[in-house]
C-alpha cells in the first residue's frame, strides 16, 4: 500500500515527491495525535507567559516543527528528507530555548544543536553514499538497487550513529537529559513522543531500503537496545528531577524499540517472516504507544511543575489531594509505561516478548542466545521501570507534602482535556488492541518485505484475545471485591488517625522516604555501572552541628567520554591558537581550499 | 458454560486450600520450636475475624491505599487461573500466558508499593524500597527459568511447561531440571517472604520486607492482603510441585491426590527450611538471588549444550 | 548412570563458581573439600556396571588425598600463618557471579568445537564442565591476593583437569592419573613449605611488618 505524489521543485537533485506507505502511516498517526494534544495543552500552559515572552514566535516554530515532522515522514527524496530534518532540528531548538534567560536552558539548547548536527553530518554522508550507489536521489528507486554486504554494513553503521543521536541510543544520547528538562512541558512531550521517533523512523527507512543486511546488524541493534534500555532506566532511577527522569526513561523505551527492531532484523535475515513481522510490528506498536503515554506523562509533569514551580521531586508530596485528576491520569501513564496489563504498554511489550521467544525456539545458536539476553534484559527493564515509577508516583503525589510552600492547585480544562484523550487512548489500546496491532503488523510486514496475508497472524492475535479476556476477568473480580468491601463496611464509621511511626509524638513529613532513599538499594547494587557521587554528609565530632549531603547520579558517557574529549579539544585548539584568525577569513580559506580541491580533481 | 464452571471450581480449590497450606507450615515451624503451635485452620479463623472488623485509615492516605488490597487479591486470583492444579487443567491457557502471569503479579506489586508510600510512614517506605529492589532480581531469575523451561518443552504456555512430558524430561534432562527446581525454590522463598529471605512473623523494621507493607492495613483490607499472600504461596508451590513430582497416571482422582501429596511434601520442606535457617542479612539476600540466577543460567547453558 | 555423572559435573562447576564469589577462607576450603569428594566419586559412577579394582583404588586415593589431606594441610597453613580473610575483595559478589557465569558460557561455547579422542564419552557434559572448572580455577587465582587462596585456585584448576582425565579413563594410561595426583601433592607441599618460610621470615622481624601482610603474595 503505497501512494506516491510528485511535484516539480527547483532545488537541484531534489523533487517534491511524497510517499505514504504502511511504515510512515503509523508514525504519522502518532505525530498528529500528539501534536494536536500538546498544542491544545500549550494553549492553557502558555497563558502564564502572555505578555512576558514572544508567544507568537513560539507558536510559529511549533507549527513549523509539526510540518517538518510530517514532511520527514512523507519524503521520498533524499534532499527533501534532509531539508525537512534540518528544519525539524532548528525549529525544535527555538522551542527548547523558550526560557532563554536561564543559562542552563541556553546551554541545553546549544548541546542539542551541536549533537543534532553531528548526527546530521553522518546522515548526509550516508544518504549520499546510498544515492551515489543507486544513481538516483529517489528513495523508491534506491530501494530497488542492490547493495554489497560491505556497503550495506557501512550504511547501517552510519544510520545507527546518525539517527541514533536523534533517537537517543547510549552512548550518543547526551543531549536528551539536558534538553527535556529545559524545554516547556508540551515541547518536551513532542520531543520525547515524536521527535526522537524520527530517529527510529530513519533507521526503519534504511532497513527497508537495504533489503539484505549482513547478520551482525541484527545482533548490533539488539545489543544497543539492551544497553540503552538497562542504562536508561538505571539513570532514571538516580534522578531527583522529574523531567530529567522522564527523559532518561525515553531512552529506556527507545532501547525496547531497538530490541524489537533487532529481533525483526534477525528474523528477516534468517528467512523467518513471522518472526520479522512480530519483531518489527511490536517495535512499531511500541513507538506509537510510547508517544502516547510519554506525552501523557510529560503533560502531567508540566501541570505539576506549573503549580509547584520546581521540578525537584523531593520537595513535592501529597499532590494527589490537591490535583486529583492530574494524579489519576499520571497513574494511568505510569502504569502504561511499566507495561502493566490493562494499558497499552503491556500489549507492545507482549508482542516483543513473543517475538523473542519465537526467536529463541527457531533461530540458530547465536540467535537463540541473543534472544535469551533480550528476554532477560526486558524483564530487568520492566522491573526497574516499576521501581522507578512507583518512586515517582509515590514521592510526587502520595504521602505528605515535604515542603510546606509547595502545593497543587486547579488545572485549567484546556490542559486536562488532552491528557484525558491520551489516557483514554492508552486504555483503549490496552483493552482493544486489534486495530493498532493490525496497523503495526502491516507496517512490520512492509518493513520486512513480506506479505501479511501469507502469514498465520492468528498465532499472535489468539493470545492477544485471551489476554483481553484475562484483563476483563480481572476487572470483574476487582468490581466484585470492591462491592464486597463496600458491603462489609456499610454502616460503619471509619476512623481516621495519624500514621503510626513507632510512638513518636511529633510526626513531620520528614519521616517519609524521599525518592533518593527509595532508589538507594538499586543504585547501590549497580554502583559499578552508575557513576554515583555523594558530597558531604560526614558527621564529625561528638556534638555535630547541622550538615548537608547531596547525592547524584552522573551520566557516565558525559563524564568519561564527552567531557574529557572536550577538554582535550579545548587544550588542542588553544595550542593551535586558532582564535587569532577571524571567522570570516577562516571561511574564505575553506572556500579557497575547496575550489583548489575541485580544480585539482576535475582537471586531473 | 464449561469454562465458567472450570473457573469457579479452580477458585474454590485455591480459596479453600491455601489457608490450610499456610497453616501446615506454621504447625511445622512450631513443632521445630517445641511448641504445640496454632491450629491448622488458624488462618481461616483469622480471616473470618478480620472480615467482620472495621478498618482504620491514616489521614495521609488516599484512595490508592484503599484500592491496593483489592487489586492484590484480584491479581492473585486471576493468576491462579493460569496454573494447572493436579488434574484440573488451567481454565486460562494460551501461548504466552507466563507473560500475563508475571505482569499481573507486577500490577499487584505496583499497587502494594504505592500504597506503602501513600502512608508517609518510614517503615512502609523501607519495605517498599526493599521490595522494589528484590523484585528486580527475582524477576530476572524467574524469566531465566522460564527461558530454560520453554526451551525444554518448546512452548510458552504454563500448562504445557509444567504439565505434560515432565517424566520424559527428567530422564533426558534431569540435571537441567535439578538446577531449575533449585532456582525456582529460591524464587518461591523470595516472592512469598519466607526465611531465609524475609521473616513473615517479625515486626522489627530492620528485618521487614513484605510484612511491613501489611503494617498499616486493618480489618477487611488486611483480610484481603493475608488471603492474597496465602494464595500466592499456594500458587508458587503449585508451579514447583509438578516439576518435581513428574507422575501422570491418567486417572483424575489419582492425579489430584498425587498433586495434593506433593503440595503437602513441599509445605513440609518449606517448614523445615524456615525452621532450620536464620534470616539472611539483607545484602546476603541479594547474593542468594544472584546465586539463583547463576543456577538458572547454568541450567540454560547446559540445556543449550545438550539440545 | 549418566544422570549421576551429569549431576556430579554440574555440582563441581557450581561449587567452583561459589568459591569464586566467596572470600572467606574457611568456607572456601570446605567447599573445595566437598567438590573434591564429589569428583572422587566420579570413576565409580562412570564404571558402575563394570567396576574394577583400579576404579576403586582411584576413588579411594583421590578421596583421601584431595578431600581429606589437602584441605587439612590448608587449614594447618592458615592456622600457622594466622591469616585473615580478604578485607576488600577485588571483585564484588555480583561481579564475580556474572563473570563466572560468562566464563562458564564461554567454556561451553568453546567446547562445542572441541572433540574428545577415543570414541563417545560416557556423558557429553564432562568436557565443557572440566573446561569451565579450569577457567574458574584460573579466575580464582587471578582475583586473590593471599598465597593460600591462590594455591586453592590452583587446586581447583587441577580438579578440572582431573575431571577431564577421568573421562578418558580407557584411553589414557594410568600414568596420567598418578601424575595428576602427584602434582597436587607437590603443590600443597610447596605451599606449606613456602608459607612456613614466610612465616619464619616474618617472625624474625615482627615489629617492622604489619600483621595484615602475612601470607600475601603480589
Amino acid at each position: 500500500m503505497e501512494k506516491i505524489l510528485q511535484f516539480p521543485w527547483q532545488v537541484p537533485f531534489g523533487e517534491l515527491s511524497l510517499r505514504l506507505d504502511s511504515l510512515s502511516l503509523i508514525f504519522i498517526v502518532a505525530v498528529f495525535i500528539l501534536v494536536l494534544c500538546a498544542g491544545t495543552y500549550a494553549a492553557g500552559y502558555m497563558r502564564q507567559y502572555r505578555g512576558k515572552r514572544p508567544l507568537g514566535l513560539h507558536i510559529f516554530f511549533y507549527l513549523l516543527l509539526s510540518s517538518a515532522l510530517v514532511f520527514i515522514l512523507l519524503a521520498d527524496n533524499v534532499i527533501l528528507f534532509l531539508g525537512a530534518w534540518e528544519l525539524m532540528t532548528i525549529s525544535a531548538y527555538f522551542l527548547i530555548v523558550f526560557q532563554d534567560d536561564d543559562a542552563s536552558v541556553r546551554r541545553a539548547g546549544f548541546i542539542y544543536l551541536i549533537a543534532s548536527h553531528c548526527g546530521t553530518f553522518l546522515l548526509i554522508l550516508m544518504f549520499f553514499l546510498m544515492a551515489h550507489h543507486a544513481g538516483s536521489m529517489d528513495l523508491t528507486l534506491i530501494s530497488h538497487a542492490g547493495f554489497s554486504p560491505f556497503l550495506a554494513g557501512i550504511i547501517f553503521l552510519l544510520a545507527i550513529f546518525g539517527f541514533g543521536v536523534k533517537a537517543g541510543f547510549i552512548p550518543i544520547h547526551i543531549w536528551l537529559p539536558h534538553a527535556h528538562p529545559a524545554a516547556p512541558s508540551h515541547v518536551s512531550a513532542v520531543l520525547s513522543g515524536v521527535m526522537i521517533k524520527m530517529g527510529i523512523y530513519g533507521i526503519c527507512r534504511v532497513l527497508w531500503t537495504i533489503n539484505v543486511l549482513p547478520d551482525w546488524c541484527g545482533y548490533l541493534l539488539l545489543l544497543i537496545g539492551v544497553v540503552s534500555g538497562v542504562m536508561g532506566v538505571l539513570y532514571a532511577l538516580g534522578q531527583h528531577e522529574l523531567k530529567k527522569l522522564l527523559a532518561y526513561h525515553s531512552i529506556e523505551n527507545i532501547g525496547i524499540i531497538a530490541i524489537g527492531l533487532g529481533v525483526g532484523l534477525l528474523g528477516r535475515g534468517h528467512q523467518m517472516p513471522f518472526l520479522a513481522v512480530l519483531g518489527f510490528g511490536g517495535a512499531l506498536l511500541h513507538v506509537f504507544n510510547h508517544s502516547i503515554f510519554k506525552g501523557l506523562l510529560f503533560l502531567g509533569a508540566g501541570a505539576v511543575i506549573q503549580k509547584t514551580h520546581t521540578g525537584q521531586m523531593d520537595q513535592m508530596g501529597g499532590l494527589a489531594r490537591s490535583m486529583p485528576l492530574v494524579s489519576l491520569l499520571f497513574l494511568v501513564g505510569a502504569m502504561a509505561i511499566c507495561g502493566l496489563p490493562l494499558f497499552n504498554g503491556f500489549i507492545s511489550e507482549f508482542i516483543i516478548y513473543f517475538g523473542l521467544f519465537q526467536g529463541l525456539f527457531h533461530l540458530p545458536l547465536q540467535g537463540a542466545f541473543a534472544c535469551a539476553l533480550g528476554i532477560i534484559a526486558l524483564a530487568l527493564m520492566g522491573s526497574l521501570a516499576l521501581a522507578c515509577f512507583t518512586k515517582v508516583y509515590g514521592t510526587v503525589f502520595l504521602g505528605e507534602p515535604r515542603h510546606p510552600g509547595i502545593q497543587g492547585g486547579q488545572t485549567p480544562a484546556l490542559m486536562l482535556a488532552p491528557m484525558l484523550i491520551l489516557g483514554g487512548i492508552c486504555l483503549w489500546i490496552g483493552l482493544f488492541p486489534q486495530t493498532m496491532a493490525k496497523m503495526a503488523f502491516s507496517a512490520g510486514a512492509y518493513l520486512s518485505h513480506s506479505q501479511i496475508s501469507t502469514l498465520n497472524m492468528g498465532n499472535i492475535f489468539l493470545p492477544l484475545s485471551f489476554i483481553i479476556y484475562g484483563i476483563l476477568l480481572f476487572l470483574i473480580v476487582v468490581i466484585f471485591l470492591a462491592g464486597l468491601r463496600w458491603k462489609l463496611l456499610r454502616g460503619l464509621t471509619i476512623p481516621l488517625r495519624e500514621t503510626w511511626i513507632c510512638a513518636f509524638s511529633q510526626i513531620t513529613p520528614k519521616f517519609q522516604y524521599t525518592s533518593s532513599s527509595f532508589a538507594r538499594p538499586i543504585v547501590d547494587f549497580f554502583k559499578g555501572i552508575l557513576f554515583f557521587k555523594r558530597e558531604g554528609g560526614e558527621v564529625k565530632g561528638n556534638f555535630p552541628l547541622k550538615t548537608s549531603m547531596a547525592s547524584s547520579v552522573h551520566d557516565a558517557v558525559e563524564e568519561f567520554l564527552i567531557k574529557p574529549m572536550y577538554r582535550r579539544l579545548t587544550v588542542l585548539s588553544k595550542k593551535l591558537d586558532i582564535n587569532r584568525i577571524r571567522y570570516t577569513q577562516m571561511y574564505l580559506m575553506y572556500i579557497l581550499l575547496y575550489l583548489i580541491f575541485l580544480l585539482a580533481w576535475k582537471l586531473k | 458454560m464449561f469454562i465458567v464452571f472450570s473457573i469457579l471450581s479452580h477458585w474454590l480449590i485455591v480459596l479453600a486450600l491455601s489457608p490450610l497450606f499456610a497453616g501446615i507450615i506454621a504447625k511445622i515451624k512450631a513443632f521445630f520450636a517445641g511448641k504445640k503451635g496454632p491450629s491448622y485452620f488458624q488462618l481461616y479463623f483469622d480471616l473470618r475475624r478480620l472480615f467482620m472488623k472495621n478498618c482504620v485509615y491514616s489521614r495521609s492516605t488516599t484512595w490508592v491505599f484503599r484500592f491496593a488490597p483489592i487489586v492484590n487479591l484480584a491479581a492473585v486470583l486471576v493468576l491462579s487461573l493460569i496454573i494447572p492444579l493436579g488434574s484440573f487443567k488451567a481454565p486460562v491457557h494460551f501461548s504466552g500466558d507466563i507473560l500475563l502471569a508475571a505482569y499481573v503479579l507486577g500490577l499487584a506489586r505496583f499497587f502494594m508499593i504505592i500504597a506503602a508510600l501513600d502512608t508517609s510512614s518510614s517503615f512502609e517506605g523501607m519495605g517498599a524500597s526493599r521490595e522494589a529492589f528484590f523484585s528486580c532480581l527475582s524477576e530476572m531469575v524467574l524469566f531465566m527459568n522460564f527461558i530454560t523451561l520453554a526451551f525444554l518443552t518448546h512452548s510458552i504456555s504454563l500448562s504445557t511447561m509444567i504439565g505434560a512430558d515432565i517424566p520424559m524430561s527428567w530422564k533426558m534432562a534431569g540435571t537441567v531440571l535439578l538446577l531449575v527446581v533449585g532456582s525456582l525454590f529460591i524464587v518461591l522463598l523470595t516472592e512469598n517472604s519466607r526465611i531465609p529471605v524475609d521473616d513473615p512473623d517479625t515486626h522489627l523494621e530492620l528485618t521487614m520486607i513484605h510484612e511491613v507493607m501489611l503494617l498499616d492495613h486493618s480489618g477487611v483490607d488486611l483480610g484481603f492482603m493475608l488471603y492474597a499472600s496465602a494464595i500466592k504461596l499456594f500458587i508458587f508451590a503449585g508451579i514447583l510441585v509438578p516439576i518435581v513430582y513428574p507422575v501422570q497416571t491418567g486417572i483424575p482422582l489419582l492425579d489430584t491426590l498425587i498433586f495434593l501429596g506433593g503440595m503437602l511434601g513441599l509445605s513440609i520442606v518449606i517448614g523445615v527450611v524456615e525452621s532450620t535457617m536464620a534470616r539472611l542479612r539483607l545484602n546476603r539476600v541479594r547474593n542468594l538471588l544472584l546465586i539463583a540466577f547463576a543456577l538458572a543460567f547454568f541450567g540454560f547453558v547446559v540445556k543449550m549444550w545438550k539440545g | 548412570m549418566t544422570t549421576w555423572v551429569d549431576t556430579s559435573c554440574i555440582i563441581t562447576v557450581f561449587l567452583a563458581l561459589i568459591i569464586l564469589s566467596n572470600y572467606r577462607v574457611t568456607a572456601m576450603i570446605r567447599i573445595f573439600a566437598l567438590q573434591s569428594f564429589v569428583l572422587s566419586l566420579l570413576p565409580f559412577f562412570l564404571h558402575a556396571y563394570s567396576l574394577s579394582g583400579r576404579d576403586i583404588f582411584i576413588v579411594i586415593v583421590t578421596m583421601v588425598l584431595k578431600a581429606a589431606l589437602a584441605p587439612s594441610i590448608l587449614f594447618w597453613a592458615i592456622r600457622h600463618v594466622s591469616m585473615r580473610s580478604e578485607i576488600k575483595p577485588i571483585l564484588g559478589f555480583g561481579s564475580s557471579i556474572i563473570l563466572g557465569v560468562i566464563l562458564i558460557a564461554g567454556a561451553f561455547w568453546v567446547s562445542s568445537s572441541l572433540k574428545l579422542p577415543g570414541g563417545k564419552p560416557a556423558s557429553d557434559l564432562i568436557l565443557p564442565c572440566s573446561l569451565s572448572t579450569v577457567l574458574l580455577g584460573f579466575m580464582i587465582m587471578v582475583t586473590r591476593t593471599r598465597a593460600v587462596t591462590q594455591v586453592l585456585g590452583y587446586l581447583i584448576l587441577e580438579n578440572g583437569i582431573f575431571l577431564f582425565a577421568v573421562s578418558l579413563f580407557d584411553v589414557m594410561p594410568v600414568l596420567i592419573e598418578m601424575g595428576i595426583l602427584l602434582d597436587i601433592f607437590v603443590a600443597v607441599f610447596i605451599m606449606a613449605i613456602v608459607v612456613n618460610h614466610i612465616n619464619e621470615e616474618f617472625e624474625k622481624d615482627l615489629a617492622s611488618v604489619s600483621r595484615s601482610k602475612m601470607g600475601e603474595t603480589f
